[in-house]
């Protein structure tokens, strides 16, 4: 048995195989993970929304031992990872750390909340530093606002913008 | 002893475990999982190999206790002067998927098989792993040579 503790420095193994292999295998798999997710988050996500996934990485934050913040509001839900203690462990790791390690949060996450009904913002921050932040909003109803100028609008202009 | 957590368990990363043997086999091969768990044995288990390279077992041992008695599996380790045998008798990480209702990988014990071959290739030690059923394992890392 892989003991649970060290899951990430197996992941971290598998992430190295799956990228030397090449032609999206990496991208291939996160989607794979984002299926399996699916079993503990999706109908969590579709019937509670975001407090439901303020339910959801609440537990998470309590055990994988996150230094995590979260911030839900009315209309979105933030959370700051401090210190992730995925990449943490996987940087403290006598196999070395897979540069792509973070990509599969963004690779499993944003395809469930899109299936979901949501949209998010992921910012890595830096691959080495385990820090990282997402904002997740509802996908939007109304169609996308588009800033459209016909000119370039001249000083002291008034810039209209359109619905497009 | 390298690695030693503590805090709370994610157990569900046994799931995850689970997930990505199934498509690694399916997309890849069988042989595709051998070389990850042996990447896994031999390097981010640097530390076991490197002392059983040297004849001692005692890391081993070590991560066996602690990692068993912190998931809370049943277990028993047995020590003799040749050998070394782990007999498990309720594995929490099939526990766990069968807790969350998922059906254990065919492969799901070769993590176990294939991390104790290499944690014991070019060492004095080689191992054996038993599956005496579900969930139920015997794993025995001998000193080559003897009967």
């Amino acid at each position: 048995m892989i003991p649970s503790d060290h899951f990430v420095r197996f992941y971290n193994e598998v992430f190295k195989f799956l990228d030397r292999q090449g032609d999206g295998a990496l991208e291939k798999y996160y989607l794979e993970i984002s299926r399996h997710q699916e079993i503990h988050c999706l109908e969590l996500f579709k019937t509670k929304g975001l407090q439901g996934m303020h339910d959801y990485w609440e537990h998470i934050r309590i055990e994988e031992n996150c230094d995590l913040s979260l911030d839900l509001q009315p209309d979105s839900l933030t959370l700051t990872m401090n210190k992730c203690p995925s990449l943490t462990k996987a940087m403290d790791n006598d196999a070395g750390l897979c540069l792509k390690y973070c990509d599969h949060c963004p690779g499993w996450i944003v395809p469930l909340l899109k299936k979901a009904g949501y949209d998010c913002r992921y910012d890595i921050i830096d691959r080495q530093i385990p820090r990282c932040q997402i904002k997740i909003t509802a996908i939007s109803i109304m169609p996308i606002l588009k800033i459209c100028h016909s000119d370039t609008p001249s000083v002291g202009e008034k810039q209209e913008s359109l619905i497009c | 002893m390298r690695y030693c957590e503590t805090g709370e368990l994610h157990l569900d990363f046994h799931g995850a475990t689970n997930t990505t043997i199934n498509y690694i086999a399916k997309n890849f091969s069988e042989e595709a999982l051998h070389e990850i768990f042996f990447a896994v044995g031999q390097k981010v288990y640097k530390s076991i190999h490197k002392k059983l390279q040297h004849g001692d077992a005692s890391e081993l041992i070590e991560h066996w206790q602690y990692f068993f008695t912190r998931e809370k599996g049943k277990f028993q380790i047995e020590e003799t002067p040749e050998a070394i045998i782990l007999e498990v008798s309720e594995c929490p990480a099939v526990r766990q998927l069968l807790k969350l209702g998922l059906a254990p990988s065919p492969l799901f014990c070769t993590q176990t098989i294939m991390v104790n071959k290499a944690l014991c290739e070019n060492t004095p030690f080689e191992s054996q792993t038993e599956i005496t059923g579900c969930g139920q394992c015997r794993q025995t890392i001998k000193r080559r040579g003897v009967k």
